[in-house]
């Protein structure tokens, strides 16, 4: 990933604290991010990962510093997605319409809105649902639907805070696949933020490790296994134990500062 | 004069009563009870159990019926009119064309009150419901509305405006916004804020976000406020006929009272009750199952 052209987003010393609070939730950040490059934002919950994400996508503003979007000042030219934690389906739209939402607001016409809402559709199995209302889908299938949404916009930004949290194994796996083959055709610069280190290691192209709040950047690592990749091949790679400690105990005091609950010794969260 | 008011103070019951009966929301048990009726296991036995419920509705009724026959030849008249006499007050009011020019005038006042309630009552709603600002301006104005009593109103807008339509209308729209507005303030305060910040995330304009997440959202505490200011206004509208003697069915009740005709007083209050059953069945549930049809049911 040794680029040289100009990033896509640059975070510039970027500090967050929320208004009638006075703890800051995020201080002096600098990250700099690639077009298309997939960078997973690792930490102990609560630390601020998912403000950074709110920070890109418009939903609120930093308190110090700046953040460059495709080399200018604001978010709005740039085709955005964000999937949250959880699935935030209109519950009075078909699934089908839900899918359609982002595609509606940029302003794509109807027909063409309703194929590629079909498309990503089957992207995530969904499609013989798309008639169906939210409640009449399990939280799984929500929050796949979710996901649709957001990659039927083919954005250019693509801003996932622990989407495949709430999936079975089975699903996440596929759709973890089915992900980053859709990131990489598209080229889309993802920021993916998890609190599970092997789907960080299995498709980021490098890891952002957070410290406990305030959220500062402990360490950026780059992931060695290369941009095309089998999920079975990162799994038996040399690097990938030793890679998964290492996060891990960067992680370990972390975790312990954040939750005074947690023996130093046994971080149960971290280990997936 | 008291006896006026004790009329008045009857036939305005029955109707109160209405906006009570019917709050059911969308999410009404009994309307889910009703479903799972309909989608039990099918043959004869399901049949049966789909029209138990209605007949012993219609039995009751029948009963009440027969009960007020029963009791009314030992009560003269003026008190008790017998269920025949009430029919022939009808038929004869009828056929002089009176029912229809009265019930006309008193749907004018109630349907235009009613109008201007719900088309200025949701943007003000939304407005006081998003911004604390306008909740703070509007207090007082909600506050007087909610505690003034609507005889004060009938004689305020008597002094300015006389018994006319503009009057009845003006006072009932004062006297039943309330009911509406505080309904649409909570729906609106009730909106997932989640799906707001999905929807910016999205890029979707304000407008967007109004089209796509605010109205919908209301939608359920919109009918519900509408049926209960319904109730409401027609409570209000007949009292305002009865008291300023402007046309319609408020004001035939104090003529009739005056002249000790009972069987009348018992036509037009029954009158009002078919009307209120034909606008909830006929209006407000298909409008409700219309626009609820995402809700989760049974």
């Amino acid at each position: 990933m040794a680029t040289t052209s100009a990033p896509m987003i640059a975070f510039r010393d970027v500090g967050k604290t929320y208004p009638k609070t006075t703890a800051p939730v995020m201080t002096g950040v600098d990250l700099e991010i690639q077009r298309g490059e997939l960078v997973a934002l690792i930490g102990p919950s609560g630390c601020g990962k998912s403000t950074l994400l709110n920070l890109l996508a418009g939903l609120t503003d930093a308190t110090t510093g700046t953040i460059d979007v495709a080399g200018s000042a604001g978010t709005d030219e740039l085709r955005s997605a964000y999937v949250f934690q959880n699935p935030r389906l209109l519950p009075w739209r078909s699934v089908l319409r839900n899918v359609e939402f982002g595609l509606e607001q940029a302003g794509v016409p109807g027909a063409e809105r309703r194929r590629r809402a079909n498309e990503a559709l089957e992207l995530v199995h969904l499609h013989e649902h798309g008639d169906k209302y939210p409640h009449q889908l399990s939280g799984g299938m929500q929050q796949r639907a979710a996901l649709a949404r957001g990659l039927a916009l083919e954005p250019d930004l693509l801003l996932l805070d622990e989407p495949f949290g709430a999936l079975d194994a089975l699903t996440r796996g596929y759709l973890q696949e089915e992900l980053l083959s859709i990131v990489r055709r598209f080229g889309t610069t993802t920021l993916l933020v998890t609190h599970d280190i092997d789907e960080a290691l299995l498709l980021a192209d490098r890891i952002v490790v957070m410290s406990s709040r305030p959220a500062r950047i402990k360490r950026v690592v780059t992931v060695p296994f290369g941009r095309e990749r089998a999920l079975d091949s990162v799994l038996a790679h040399p690097q990938f134990v030793p890679l998964r400690h290492e996060i891990r105990e960067l992680l370990r005091p972390e975790v312990a500062a954040s939750d005074p609950t947690v023996e130093a010794g046994a971080p149960e969260v971290l280990s997936s | 004069m008291s006896t006026h008011i004790e009329a008045g103070g009857r036939l305005a019951h029955p109707d109160g009563g209405d906006p009570g009966g019917p709050a059911g929301s969308p999410r009404d048990p009994r309307r889910r009870g009703g479903r799972a009726a309909q989608s039990a296991p099918s043959g004869a036995r399901s049949r049966v159990r789909r029209w138990i419920r209605p007949a012993r509705v219609v039995l009751a009724a029948l009963v009440i019926l027969l009960a007020w026959n029963l009791a009314a030849p030992h009560y003269p008249g003026y008190v008790l009119p017998a269920p025949i006499d009430v029919w022939t007050s009808f038929t004869s009011t009828w056929s002089r064309g009176v029912w229809i020019e009265e019930v006309w005038a008193t749907l004018q006042h109630l349907l235009l009150a009613f109008g201007i309630v719900l088309v200025a009552g949701l943007p003000l709603g939304i407005v006081i419901g998003r911004s604390t600002i306008a909740e703070d301006l509007s207090r007082v104005v909600l506050v007087f509305l909610q505690t003034v009593p609507t005889i004060v109103l009938i004689a305020l807008a008597l002094v300015v405006a006389g018994a006319s339509t503009s009057s009845v209308v003006g006072v009932t729209v004062a006297g039943s916004i309330t009911y509406f507005l505080l309904n649409v303030i909570q729906g609106t305060r009730a909106i997932d804020q989640d799906l707001v910040d999905m929807a910016r995330a999205y890029r979707a304009s304000e407008g967007a976000i109004m089209r796509t997440v605010v109205l919908p959202a209301v939608v359920p505490y919109f009918l519900a406020g509408a049926r209960i200011t319904l109730g409401v206004a027609w409570q209000i509208t007949l009292f305002a006929e009865y008291l300023m003697g402007a046309e319609g069915i408020g004001f035939q009740v104090s003529s009739a009272i005056k002249l000790l005709d009972t069987k009348a007083v018992f036509m037009w209050g029954l009158s009002v009750v078919a009307m209120t059953l034909v606008l909830e069945y006929g209006a407000f549930r298909p409008a409700e199952r219309r626009l609820t049809r995402h809700v989760k049911k049974g």
